[in-house]
């Protein structure tokens, strides 16, 4: 009895190394099958007004083309859910993420390259947003279907009522985020709001992507490029220094930022806005039609962000569509993003007041005051043609956010830290992180 | 204490003695006897080999799968490469592993602790046959079947920095705060702990009222005829006579410890200031943010070693105890 029950586990055993180790680039080379259904994923809230968006754009894509897509959102742990597909072999055909998401998939090999001549339309794609979708070595894997900056949202109300203008420089904004945490600006008789909402939790490296509108503004830069595709950090450098010092004395000093920021992620973040717990909020355009509805389109205005220490740099960021690898239909892969960037396809993903997809469009040809006529897009617009600056193209952007984001989290958390020594910390990991992705300059 | 000893004791030396003289004795009687009990030996198999099935593919492959992930770079479109220990190397020495965990056995010891000793409060007061002390453990026990996210969303109501908040308002009422709570680095580990403590409390209290049935009812008469006072009749009666239901709870607590991440990824993310960061949430980063699947499999299997050493020991020492 206890000879078999060896010979039993040794058998048992055997079975889950061979069956764990039977892992392979399958799938690469998938038999191809025009007819196949598209499987589409898309990062928005189920049921949500950007899901309505999307399965608009495969409504409009399969009568252009005939090929079939069933949409899928997914909004919480997206990246999550990615993975395990991957474990399984199983990718959806196309995914419709974040660029920054690029380096990360790609790396993984979980992307296929974009062949550009294969992409209808693809050179009327403003080349900004083209770059965005390529690695470090030039190659195209994604394709952008949106683009995006930040601007600053402020309280109309409360602005006019304490006789402010609107912020031209840091000083001004500093002034008016003190003003709106101070001067009761909602009348109310107690001290219950912030002037500016920030959503600073390291979740998806939130802090480090908000705090980049500052440092970038102020001249600093979390990574820069020491040539020949390779990079070194930037955190200790002056301008980076005083950019964070600004940014965690506008929390520690003036207190104007949310209570519970460091904590908070974007939705949290984005009730504090319109709660009128907060007062101003730099983000991109696709919270307009949320705010309109909750606080009212009156209660708030839209202005460029002002010019920091160097200039009005501010965050460009957008979705892309990925062609994932393994799909059994290529070909319509590559209709569908020819389709996603087309003017058509552009202006179906920009229609409606709220089950919109494509915040500005990447289409050269497209007109965005003549699709959407409300001057705030025209901001936006100019802000992302301006001052938008993309995250740059390393094989994985992931940990550098992530790790800047954990070091922005700290210095706004805990006001007694040395700001020199935390980035000087901070420094030593990102240039592992480089080091680590092979483009660390020697 | 000697009665205490003296019962567990007794049923293990009655129990197999039968059996081992029916074995020596038995001969070709005793086992024609044996196989029309229980049937051929594959039987029990038969019967099990749904539930075996459905584990194997659900839960041994999958666990294998992550041993094997943890000595690869896993790239699932272009081939794993094995790294060999490099993933755990890069584990053991990444930035804060070691701090998160020492906060996770912080944070363990302190649930772990906490739990147990508001749920044997709770059962002591609870302890009784009438309706009302049903609906009122019923009431108790809700927290444990509030889903986590519900439970964190409200503990992050409860726990808002300013006077205004929930428990800042209490505070304010005897003159302290406002505290930051889980927005402070001092006071978030702390603040996780309250509300873990607050969930599994009624969790241990349902398991010591069970185990408090069972506690001879003629020991407290007894103690009380020679003049035990309430509280000696607790330390020296009842805890004694649960210390069986202790063993169980603080393995059970301390695993659940030891694993914990949903209420510190949604409260707090292991922030501020990595303050909070568990074993679990780092894993969680570095495998699935990071997206560095092997880096992260290495660290699930160093927990799971370090859950299974902690519950084979804490076997060990109740067995040398119970000896």
């Amino acid at each position: 009895m206890q000879r078999s029950r060896w010979i039993g586990a040794g058998v048992l055993a055997s079975t889950l190394v061979l069956t764990s180790c039977s892992s392979g680039p399958a799938g690469v080379d998938a038999k191809q099958n025009p007819k196949a259904p598209l499987e589409l994923w898309t990062r928005t809230t189920p049921g949500g007004p950007g899901e309505q968006g999307a399965l608009k754009l495969a409504t409009a894509f399969e009568k252009a083309t005939g090929y079939k897509v069933e949409v899928t959102a997914i909004f919480d742990d997206f990246e999550t859910k990615l993975q395990q597909r991957a474990a399984q072999k199983n990718l959806p055909d196309i995914v419709m993420n974040d660029v920054t998401q690029l380096g990360a998939m790609h790396s993984q090999g979980l992307l296929r390259e974009i062949d550009l001549d294969k992409i209808k339309d693809s050179e009327q794609i403003i080349g900004q947003g083209l770059d965005s979708g390529k690695t470090v070595d030039g190659k195209q894997y994604g394709l952008p279907y949106s683009a995006q900056a930040s601007a600053l949202l402020i309280r109309k109300d409360w602005r006019q009522k304490l006789k402010l203008d609107v912020p031209q420089n840091w000083d001004d904004f500093a002034a008016m985020a003190k003003a709106f945490t101070t001067q009761d600006p909602d009348g109310d008789g107690k001290k219950n709001t912030a002037g500016l909402a920030a959503p600073l939790s390291t979740k998806r490296g939130y802090a480090s992507w908000y705090f980049s509108n500052f440092l970038w503004a102020a001249g600093g830069d979390f990574i820069t490029e020491a040539g020949k595709g390779t990079y070194k950090p930037a955190v200790t450098t002056k301008a980076s220094v005083e950019a964070m010092q600004w940014f965690r004395d506008l929390g520690c000093k003036a207190k104007a930022i949310q209570p519970g920021a460091v904590t908070m992620d974007t939705p949290p973040t984005n009730e504090t806005f319109e709660a009128g717990r907060t007062g101003m909020f730099v983000v991109g355009p696709y919270l307009l039609p949320r705010f309109d509805e909750t606080l009212g389109k009156d209660k708030y205005e839209v202005v460029p962000m002002p010019k920091g220490p160097k200039d009005a740099t501010v965050l460009a960021e957008g979705g892309s569509v990925y062609l994932m690898a393994g799909s059994e239909n290529r070909a319509g892969q590559d209709a569908f993003a020819g389709f996603a960037v087309s003017a058509e396809g552009q202006k179906t993903a920009m229609a409606g007041d709220t089950g919109y997809i494509v915040q500005l469009p990447v289409n050269k040809t497209v007109d965005i005051s003549q699709v959407r006529p409300d001057p705030r897009w025209k901001t936006y617009a100019q802000a992302y043609q301006d001052s938008g600056r993309y995250a740059p193209s390393i094989p994985n952007w992931t940990p550098v956010r992530q790790a800047t984001a954990d070091t922005v989290n700290a210095l706004m958390a805990d006001c007694g830290l040395d700001t020199e020594a935390k980035l000087g910390e901070l420094d030593k990991q990102l240039a592992d992180i480089l080091k680590e992705q092979g483009i660390a300059a020697s | 204490m000697s009665l205490d000893q003296a019962e567990p004791a007794a049923p293990p030396s009655a129990g197999p003695a039968p059996r081992k003289a029916g074995r020596r004795d038995g001969g070709a009687t005793g086992l024609l006897g044996r196989s029309r009990r229980s049937g051929r030996w594959w039987t029990p198999w038969l019967f099990l080999a749904p539930a075996l099935l459905l584990f194997l593919y659900f839960k041994f492959i999958p666990m294998a799968n992550a041993l094997t992930m943890s000595f690869q770079e896993v790239q699932p479109y272009l081939g794993n490469k094995w790294v060999g220990t490099e993933n755990y190397a890069t584990v053991l020495q990444s930035h804060g592993f070691r701090e998160a965990a020492w906060h996770t056995v912080v944070l363990a010891a302190g649930q772990t602790a906490g739990s147990m000793a508001l749920g044997l409060a709770l059962a002591l007061l609870m302890e009784g046959q009438s309706r009302r002390l049903k609906f009122v453990r019923s009431a108790a026990f809700l927290p444990v079947v509030v889903p986590i996210a519900v439970v964190a969303e409200l503990w992050r109501i409860m726990y808002h920095p300013t006077g205004d908040g929930m428990l800042n308002s209490l505070l304010g009422l005897v003159g302290m705060g406002p505290s930051g709570f889980i927005n402070d680095p001092d006071t978030s580990m702390a603040s996780i702990m309250l509300t873990g403590i607050w969930r599994g409390a009624p969790y241990d209290m349902m398991i010591i009222l069970a185990g408090l049935t069972s506690v001879d009812r003629g020991l407290y008469e007894a103690a009380k005829v020679d003049g035990a006072s309430r509280r000696q009749r607790v330390w020296h009666v009842t805890v004694p006579g649960l210390r069986s239901v202790f063993s169980i709870l603080f393995i059970l607590a301390a695993i659940r410890g030891l694993r914990v991440f949903t209420e510190v990824f949604l409260l707090t993310n292991g922030g501020p200031d990595g303050s909070t960061e568990v074993v679990m949430t780092l894993i969680y980063k570095l495998g699935l943010e990071q997206n560095r699947l092997g880096v992260g499999a290495a660290g699930a299997v160093l927990l799971f070693v370090a859950t299974l050493l902690l519950t084979v020991v804490v076997q060990l020492l109740r067995r040398r105890e119970s000896k």
